[in-house]
């Protein structure tokens, strides 16, 4: 599976508060698909223009399939799960960072959004160059310079089917037993 | 080559020969563990997965304890919805209000958890229950949801770090300061999607109420688990709270490690306190000593045990706290509750002026008994001083073992134990 899309790059300790406020973690209500989509969308990311670590134009310019490259830290802070799928719901399509928080690794992979981990990646990024990501291959190509770089995750056949699936609950919702 | 403790549970999990670190594999989950804070979104995320009945309601523990007694109506309303889950799927690991306690002491301490078994909880801290050398990880509900229907779960396979400790740890000294110490070499990543694994003298040397400080601070440095390999002591432990079948697994001797990290008690000179907003910033006491506090709180899944209740009631017994500060003494569960009540410790701890709660996490999280106000200074034995993560976001946490925070307590300040002990 290959995915491929314009770049944003994010700097170091890009934190889940930044990504997902805290304040509005008790919003929501548990019970209801469509109240908590709705609630995503509207405070997600709603603090983060002013940030040194986000482009302050990533919220008003990020298109669906778009790709974030970052420095280390990605996602480190809590736990929450709003903080992965605020992203997706922009449309981020996947992330390639220095490294990444595990809860935030697991999220984003569970919601069918790539996130991979590879010391170095930032130096080769820039913000508006093409990245191609083959998961099956762990290879992330900079399609803008030209340069390979290869990552260590190795994932089994289903791991990737579930991210084509769109994620863990949409790929077993679909597997019935 | 062999494989480390964490690799061969994996291995053993996921019905491989062999797995190496950064694979990522599909275990069998042994125990699932989920609590008021988010049971009640994972029970809806698993109704929403479309089957009826989850994989092995035995295999499930619920224990409300973050908002316990419920606050307010909110979560009084999410504590329902829980229960009702719980009734509907005929969960018998149930631990209402005034039956459990904290999840990850519960968790222990009636032998739900297993040496050489796979336990994930929705809750970081469930590292914790790596001190009887399970491999136990915290995850979120969407994956939760799908352990209650399948029984399986991917995982990353931790490379680990052997974390060797040497030397006699001795009052003032203890398990808190010991893992404060470690964390402040380690920071908030020294082990991304690595397992912490304790070995060493000192380690042998601790009871099982403090090794489980050890595993359940694992997490502050970013591991995906903390774990220690079983021992004499530690099967008596589970074999006195449990008639289960077990099996020790324990790691190859030509294992594999990514690192190994050499501690020596010696080089602890004082007792440590981390200084916010991060549990990896620990000093000496000295270095802090004199600062103001507001409250100060012993209690929580990291220190609330009936060691940490002895060792405080040792310094408050019959002395004042000091009068302006809010000194807050909260048992970790019901059995560490009955123990302090059997050993007169409560006693001690209200002649002495300190309010004791009912065992919840309470002021540990902002939930409640006990929430910062803004500015307000507290010495805690919890595990995490983030901004805000006890209050306002101008408040300040201070991380201590329960010795220094009763010490403080004395004294409305900042104070080394060694005056008192
Ligand atoms: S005591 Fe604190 S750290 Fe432990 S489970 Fe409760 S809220 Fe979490």
């Amino acid at each position: 599976m290959k995915i491929s899309g314009r770049v944003w790059k994010f700097g170091k300790d890009v934190d889940t508060d930044e990504l997902f406020s805290g304040r509005y973690i008790m919003g929501g209500d548990e019970t209801s698909e469509s109240n908590y989509q709705q609630f995503i969308g509207e405070s997600g990311l709603s603090d983060v223009a002013e940030r040194d670590n986000v482009p302050s134009n990533f919220l008003t310019d990020v298109q669906p399939g778009d790709v974030i490259v970052a420095e280390e830290n990605f996602g480190i802070g809590s736990s929450r799960q709003q903080a992965a799928e605020t992203l997706k719901f922009k449309g981020v399509r996947a992330i390639v960072a220095d490294s990444i928080h595990r809860i935030y690794f697991r999220n984003s992979w569970n919601l069918g959004c790539p996130a991979i981990d590879l010391p170095g990646i930032s130096q080769g990024f820039n913000t508006g160059d093409n990245i191609e990501i083959d998961l099956r291959e762990s290879l992330v190509t900079n399609l803008t310079t030209g340069k390979e770089f290869r990552f260590h995750l190795i994932m089994p056949s289903w791991f990737i089917d579930m991210v084509e699936a769109g994620g863990l609950i949409p790929y077993h919702k679909a597997l019935k037993s | 080559m062999g494989m480390t403790l964490v690799e061969k549970i994996l291995a053993n999990k996921s019905g491989q020969l062999v797995v190496r670190p950064d694979e990522i594999v599909e275990v069998s989950v042994d125990l699932a563990m989920t609590h008021d804070a988010l049971g009640a979104h994972t029970a809806a995320k698993f109704n929403e997965l479309g089957v009826a009945k989850v994989w092995d309601p035995q295999k499930i523990v619920v224990i409300p304890d973050h908002y316990v007694p419920n606050k307010d109506i909110d979560t009084a309303r999410k504590c329902l919805n829980l229960k009702k889950f719980v009734r509907e799927q005929g969960i018998e690991n149930y631990y209402e209000v005034g039956k459990g306690g904290i999840c990850h002491q519960v968790l222990v301490e009636k032998g739900h958890v297993l040496p050489g078994t796979v336990v994930v909880g929705t809750d970081s801290h469930t590292t914790t229950s790596g001190v009887v050398g399970a491999f136990a990880t915290g995850i979120g509900i969407d994956e939760m949801a799908v352990v209650f229907k399948t029984g399986r779960l991917w995982e990353r396979v931790p490379a680990t770090i052997k974390i060797n400790v040497e030397g006699k740890l001795e009052s003032p000294l203890f398990a808190k300061d010991l893992m404060l110490f470690i964390l402040s070499r380690l920071g908030v990543s020294g082990a991304l999607f690595k397992s912490l694994q304790f070995t060493g003298s000192t380690v042998s040397e601790m009871s099982i109420d403090g090794r489980m400080v050890l595993t359940n601070m694992a997490i502050e440095a970013g591991a995906t688990n903390g774990i220690i390999e079983p021992d004499d002591k530690l099967v008596d432990y589970i074999r006195s709270r449990t008639d289960a079948p077990f099996e020790v697994v324990k790691g190859d001797p030509d294992a594999e490690y990514a690192e190994t990290i050499e501690f020596r008690t010696d080089d602890i000179k004082e007792p440590i306190v981390a200084v916010p907003p991060k549990p990896t910033n620990g000093v000496g006491v000295t270095e802090v000593e004199g600062t103001k506090i507001d409250q100060a709180f012993i209690g929580s899944c990291t220190n609330g045990r009936l060691e940490d209740l002895r060792v405080a009631a040792k310094i408050l017994k019959g002395r004042k706290v000091d009068r302006y500060t809010k000194v807050i003494v909260i048992p970790a569960s019901q059995e560490v509750y009955k123990g302090a009540l059997d050993e007169g410790l409560i006693t001690i701890f209200v002649e002495a002026g300190a309010m004791v709660g009912p065992p919840t996490c309470g002021p540990c999280m902002e939930a409640h008994m006990g929430i910062l106000g803004p500015e307000e200074v507290s010495i805690s034995s919890t595990n995490r001083n983030f901004e805000g993560r006890s209050g306002d976001v101008s408040s300040k946490i201070y991380l201590a073992s329960p010795a220094t925070v009763a010490a403080s307590a004395l004294t409305g300040k900042i104070t080394d134990p060694r005056q008192f002990l």
